[in-house]
């Protein structure tokens, strides 16, 4: 799941230049649409040299957050503090955020060169020096044999190349990307993630990313911030956040994919006893407060799920067959209607045939108990 | 079964096809004009050689005037016209509060026709209208503008019928650049006119170029409205003017046609130095990219 060489990579990198702000805090944010509540009391600290991701699925408020950071959006109320400054009446034009839109929004009757010196044109920094550092930033997303050429002649990963230069050769306080790699297939998306990362760590930048895609927010960011309906559900580093969801919302959104409704029947510090709507009864972990007779969710992940021949079945386990088998290249995803009375989606490196008898064990310590919200 | 493939790899009885639009090309438009060139080139009346009814036209100092004094009208309401719309197109170009009565104002003159428009001038703008009276009221003026029979009128005239294509073209253009561009100039520091003037302005130059051309030529052909609210025996005595002089009044239908060929072929030099300048300008999408 999480690239484990992008992990290692951000430890290697020791030389880190110094970031170009000290501390962004965002208080309060909101904002309206109509009837439409697009963002409440949305609040963030983000230290300078972070890499954070807003998490969510659509319409959950991450862009309109992102638009009122970069100012192109006013928020309703709230403020925005940088470095101990509101910039809230500061004009984007002069926020110098750099930002990289979803459809890359290069200028199509500009080369790539002139592109990417744009904001150094309207800074007014002078030729030689605009040259300099549009070579230099080429050279850094490996374009430089592009540089005449126009956005159209280009593929979309290099277009997205030509996006990312354009936003960091400025040297902005802060980077803003609006699910930049949303647009490209999955070995390019892959690729320029990478690249993201090696950007963020080589410039020292200080940069918020917007995305719905977990494996992107968890593989990149410092603290991911996991955003529902327009208010944070959860924010921390990728491993607390993948380790430890918050509420059964968040286990959803980050592959917890077996969501059984529960009862509770039984609850002793963390240890708790659930019965399913097939009135078998599970062990696991409680993660809400919540009282017996209480409506829950159980929650585990598919590769915590252990899969044995059904004739090896131990204690506190539940028969199956399998109804999906699904081929995903290392190991396999199974679809197991069991005991339970709800089908139990498992992940295993056996060779499973569909119609096959097994036994599910469910581990008490990664199933989770969450209150069931709605 | 064998098909007979042409040149291009093309089945060619699928040019058969081509038929119908041929003859109708053919018959209103291609002939037309060879007969007229073939009328032009047939010496009038008393004159001699191939050239004689052009020589006629373009050595009567009185007669080559008309083509300065159409010039001299349909220039200056092309650019006029490209220089309101641009920045009006600009405007609109993401829907606004009452989009639609301001579209239909500024539409309206194209559905009117250029004699309905003039009569309105007519009125409106004569010495006596209320332009005027209101002008006098407010102490603007001490005595009536003089805005209607002259080339001031002409000007007028031919701005309101023309302004709706020109102006619709360029809402065409203008809404069409993907707004992300502009959200991406402001982010890179550029201010409200560099955004203009770097990004949108640029986008729009082909549409600019088109437009202009349609104007030009819309203009060129001027008639009712250099008759109506122009000078036409002076100032706005214009070629179109000129070559129906020649046909109806002296019924010399050599020089009618030569002044029409002439007429023809100072449009498509203009047209074709408009185009020529749009085929360097960039002409290419005008989104930022996928999606």
């Amino acid at each position: 799941m999480v690239e484990r060489t992008e992990e290692a990579q951000r430890r290697s990198a020791a030389e880190r230049p110094e970031p170009h702000i000290r501390r962004i805090w965002v208080k309060n944010l909101s904002k309206r649409f109509g009837d439409l509540v697009a963002l409440t009391d949305f609040e963030l600290e983000v230290e300078g040299g972070e890499f954070i991701s807003l998490l969510g699925p659509s319409g959950c408020g991450k862009t309109t957050a992102l638009n009122c950071f970069s100012g192109l959006l006013e928020p309703d109320a709230g403020d925005i503090e940088l470095d101990g400054e509101s910039i809230l009446s500061v004009p984007p034009e002069r926020r110098r955020f750099g930002m990289v839109f979803q459809n890359y929004a290069l200028f199509p009757h500009l080369s790539i060169a002139r592109n990417v010196s744009f904001g150094l044109e309207m800074e007014g920094v002078e030729k030689s020096e605009i040259r300099k550092r549009v070579q230099e930033v080429l050279s850094l997303v490996h374009l430089e044999e592009h540089r005449d050429k126009y956005p159209a002649q280009l593929s979309g990963g290099q277009q997205q190349r030509v996006a990312l230069a354009r936003a960091v050769v400025t040297r902005p306080r802060v980077i803003l990307m609006d699910e930049p790699l949303s647009n490209l297939d999955a070995k390019l998306r892959l690729e320029m993630r990478t690249e993201i990362r090696r950007l963020h760590q080589a410039l020292g930048l200080t940069t918020i990313y917007v995305t719905h895609d977990q494996e992107e927010a968890l593989s990149l960011s410092d603290r991911v911030v996991l955003m529902r309906a327009g208010t944070i559900q959860q924010v921390g580093p990728p491993k607390e956040v993948y380790a430890e969801p918050a509420s059964a919302y968040a286990a959803n959104f980050l592959g917890y994919r077996n969501l059984l409704p529960v009862k509770l029947t039984a609850a002793e510090g963390e240890r708790a006893t659930v019965v399913t709507q097939g009135g078998v009864e599970l062990s696991g972990t409680l993660r809400d407060r919540l009282s017996p007779g209480d409506d829950a969710v159980a929650a585990i992940r598919p590769e915590d799920v252990s899969v044995l021949p059904a004739d090896r079945k131990e204690q506190g386990a539940f028969s199956g067959t399998v109804e999906l088998a699904e081929f995903l290249g290392r190991d396999s995803e199974l679809s197991v209607p069991a005991e339970l009375g709800e089908s139990v989606i498992v992940r295993t490196t056996g060779d499973w045939k569909v119609g096959s008898k097994v036994s599910l064990q469910l581990p008490p310590e990664r199933l989770f108990v969450f209150a069931r919200e709605g | 079964m064998s098909k007979i493939k042409s040149r291009w790899g093309i089945d060619r009885n699928l040019l058969l096809l081509l038929g119908p639009a041929l003859v109708l090309v053919v018959a209103l438009f291609v002939w037309p004009l060879l007969y007229g060139i073939g009328v032009s080139l047939t010496p009038g009346p008393g004159r001699e050689g191939l050239l004689s009814n052009y020589a006629a036209f373009l050595g009567d100092a009185r007669e080559r005037a008309s083509i300065w004094n159409t010039l001299w009208i349909a220039i200056p309401v092309t650019i006029a016209n490209v220089l309101v719309a641009v920045p009006i197109a600009y405007r609109m170009r993401r829907p606004l509060k009452g989009q639609r009565p301001i579209s239909a104002i500024f539409v309206v003159p194209m559905t009117l026709g250029v004699v309905l428009v003039a009569e309105g001038m007519l009125t409106f703008f004569g010495p006596a209208g209320w332009f005027n009276k209101v002008l006098l009221t407010l102490g603007v003026v001490n005595e009536p503008l003089q805005l209607v029979h002259n080339y001031v009128g002409v000007l007028i005239s031919l701005f309101i019928a023309e302004f709706p294509v020109v102006f619709l073209i360029l809402l065409g253009y203008a809404s069409g650049i993907d707004p992300n561009l502009e959200r991406a100039g402001r982010m890179l520091g550029a201010g409200a006119w560099q955004r203009f003037s770097r990004i949108m302005l640029p986008l729009m130059m082909p549409g600019v170029a088109i437009a202009a051309a349609l104007s030009f030529v819309a203009t060129f052909a001027v008639f009712p409205s250099a008759v109506l609210v122009g000078e036409p025996a002076g100032a706005t005595r214009v070629i179109a003017l000129a070559a129906w002089q020649a046909a109806y009044e002296r019924f010399d239908f050599g020089e009618a046609s030569a002044i029409a060929i002439t007429m023809a072929v100072i449009e498509l030099v203009c047209v074709a130095a408009i185009l020529l300048g749009r085929s360097r300008l960039y002409r290419g999408p005008s989104g930022g990219g996928k999606g």
